[in-house]
């Protein structure tokens, strides 16, 4: 009796030991969780778990950036969905869903089974990769056609003068061989520009008086401006600014960007070229009332060759280097360039650059 | 009862899934549609006037779903509403593809000719306009917003201004040579379309305000009607449709 009385005596504590026991292993089990979903959370793929039932055990922050209310968003759960019902019936199944954009949007969706019952869904942004690898692509396309193009008519217009004895044919395709080296001869000066800046960075690094710079480039333009009836409108630089930098580099880049104004803009249109402190930067701003630039474009029109209007821009002599180059200038000079543009009404370049301490 | 009420609303909350899914990807054809036409693209008008098929199957379904629930479940209130919604705003978004099925006609109609970039422009400022409608109705719907429905009948007043602004645009463009009539009539329609795209995205709103608090929408015309401003006393009236002695037809 003594003995039964010690054990019973005994029982609650033994109890509290086991509760304890068991909510220190709740604790360890929550932290063990709470641990997990942030590794979960931390992924920059939105990961969705479910059950075999089909209802949707947990899903990460990624994954939760899908749930608006957007036409995007409808279709990616959708297509969510869709794998999920083949995945719980043992099936590894995926698609991409692009969203036409401007900007164009590519997401994964791919869900595979799980060994225990239910499915797991990886859902990835793939944009920036399939925009890389068609930047990649067009190049080497664009790079080729840019080149070749000329050779191969410089050909075709050398065979044809051997065989010809009209002395006005043979002027005739001289002048056409003389168009077609010289146009080659523009791409392979570029390129050796873009080259250049590339990888020579910034070679200089002097004060450059920004009044005077504008006043130069807008010097250079001039006479092409005159040919195509375009005024180019300097706007007087408000106060002495001075930028940081290579003064050549800095000349080249805003004569592109002038340039490309002037070739997209009408007969009697303006150009307006201005320049203003913009923090520790110079923002120089090129602006006109041209043809402007299709949205679904104005990503891309910074890549080496590429072209918004292949036939257009032929017609203008561009080698579809100096948007590239003004690029790459910018950089060197530890600032960006950015383009606003509505097609019909016109663009407006803005290239920022580093500016002097005083 | 309460697990047949159940049934009933996560078979309705399934054709409302149906139904927003199809909207989504109405909404997703906008762009591709105004890529279409500013770039001649025949293959892409080929494949989105062929895609028009699915999106009528899928209306079709979500109607004859709809159909179901008021045949099996009865429903009344919110329910009813929701049912009846649903049925008025699957025929607008199909209604809104076949609208994006004529632009890729028209695409093809005027295929060749170049357009001027102020036409251009507006063109992809209409096909901006009406993505941005259909998504605020998209949304309104999906949060259950009365807000935001009742706000899409002012946005849609933008793309009604570009309407305009483009009619004008094609008037200077043929004016000055840069288009032929074909094209100019032609480009006049595509404006019509876009307009129209809006106004299915306004209805879409107005039966999301609806659903959401009970009140009809205020048609301008019925309000003037009810309220007996009739200004055409003097108008001849045309004899009843259906004479009295008409045998039922």
């Amino acid at each position: 009796m003594g003995l039964l009385q010690r054990r019973t005596d005994r029982v609650p504590d033994l109890i509290e030991v086991e509760v304890r026991e068991a909510r220190a292993e709740l604790l360890r089990l929550r932290a063990e969780v709470s641990r997990l979903q942030g590794a979960l959370d931390s992924l920059p793929i939105g990961v969705v778990l479910v059950e075999e039932g089909g209802l949707v055990r947990t899903r990460n922050e990624a994954a939760k950036g899908f749930s608006g209310a957007g036409h995007g968003d409808i279709l990616v759960l959708e297509a969510v969905d869709q794998h999920v019902q083949h995945a719980l019936q043992g099936r590894v199944s995926g698609s991409s869903v692009e969203l036409f954009g401007p900007p164009l949007k590519v997401i994964d969706v791919r869900a595979i089974p799980l060994r225990g019952g239910g499915a797991l869904v990886a859902i990835e942004d793939v944009s920036e990769r399939v925009r890389v690898d068609a930047v990649r692509t067009d190049f080497v396309a664009n790079i080729s056609h840019e080149l070749k193009t000329p050779v191969g008519a410089l050909a075709v217009l050398a065979e044809t003068m051997i065989d010809e004895e009209d002395l006005e044919v043979v002027h005739r395709l001289a002048t056409k061989a003389m168009h077609e080296a010289l146009r080659a001869a523009s791409s392979i000066d570029d390129l050796l520009e873009l080259s250049r800046i590339e990888l020579g960075g910034a070679a200089l690094s002097e004060p450059v008086d920004v009044d005077q710079l504008l006043h130069d480039v807008a010097e250079r333009l001039s006479e092409s401006a005159e040919q195509h009836q375009i005024r180019i409108q300097r706007e007087p630089v408000a106060q002495r600014l001075t930028a940081m930098g290579d003064r050549r580099q800095l000349v080249s880049a805003l004569a592109n960007l002038v340039d490309n104004a002037v070739k997209y803009s009408d007969a009697g249109g303006e150009v307006h070229l201005s320049a203003s402190a913009d923090g520790d930067r110079i923002a120089f701003v090129v602006r006109d009332h041209g043809i402007g630039i299709p949205a679904r474009d104005l990503d891309r029109i910074f890549e080496r060759f590429y072209r918004v209007d292949r036939a257009r821009s032929r017609g203008t002599g561009g080698t579809g280097l100096g948007l590239a180059i003004v690029r790459h200038v910018a950089s060197n000079h530890e600032g960006d360039v950015r383009v606003q543009s509505v097609e019909g009404e016109g663009s407006t370049f803005t290239m920022r650059a580093m500016a002097a301490t005083a | 009862m309460d697990e047949l009420r159940k049934t009933f609303h996560s078979d309705l909350d399934e054709a409302k899934g149906e139904l927003v899914r199809l909207a989504a990807s109405v909404t997703e054809l906008i762009p591709r549609a105004t890529a279409v036409l500013l770039d001649g693209d025949l293959e892409g008008a080929d494949y989105l006037i062929r895609s028009d098929d699915e999106i009528d199957a899928r209306a079709m379904a979500i109607e004859e779903h709809c159909y179901r629930i008021l045949a099996l479940q009865a429903p009344v209130a919110i329910d009813l509403r929701q049912v009846i919604s649903l049925l008025r705003m699957v025929a607008e978004v199909e209604r809104s593809a076949d609208l994006l099925c004529n632009i890729c006609k028209a695409a093809r109609r005027i295929y060749g000719h170049e357009l001027d970039p102020k036409l251009r422009g507006i063109i992809a400022r209409m096909g901006e306009q009406a993505l941005q409608l259909y998504n605020a109705a998209i949304a309104s719907f999906v949060e259950n917003d009365a807000a935001k429905a009742a706000a899409i009948d002012d946005m849609d007043s933008f793309l009604d201004g570009l309407q305009k602004q483009f009619v004008q645009a094609i008037f200077e463009s043929h004016a000055a040579g840069r288009i032929d009539l074909q094209v100019a009539v032609q480009l006049a329609v595509v404006a019509r379309f876009y307009e129209r795209i809006g106004d299915h995205a306004v209805t879409i709103g107005e039966r999301v305000y609806f659903i959401v608090t009970g009140r009809q929408p205020e048609h301008k015309g019925e309000h003037s009607y009810r309220g007996g401003a009739d200004n055409t006393a003097s108008v001849p009236r045309l004899a009843p449709f259906i004479a009295d002695d008409e045998p039922d037809r």
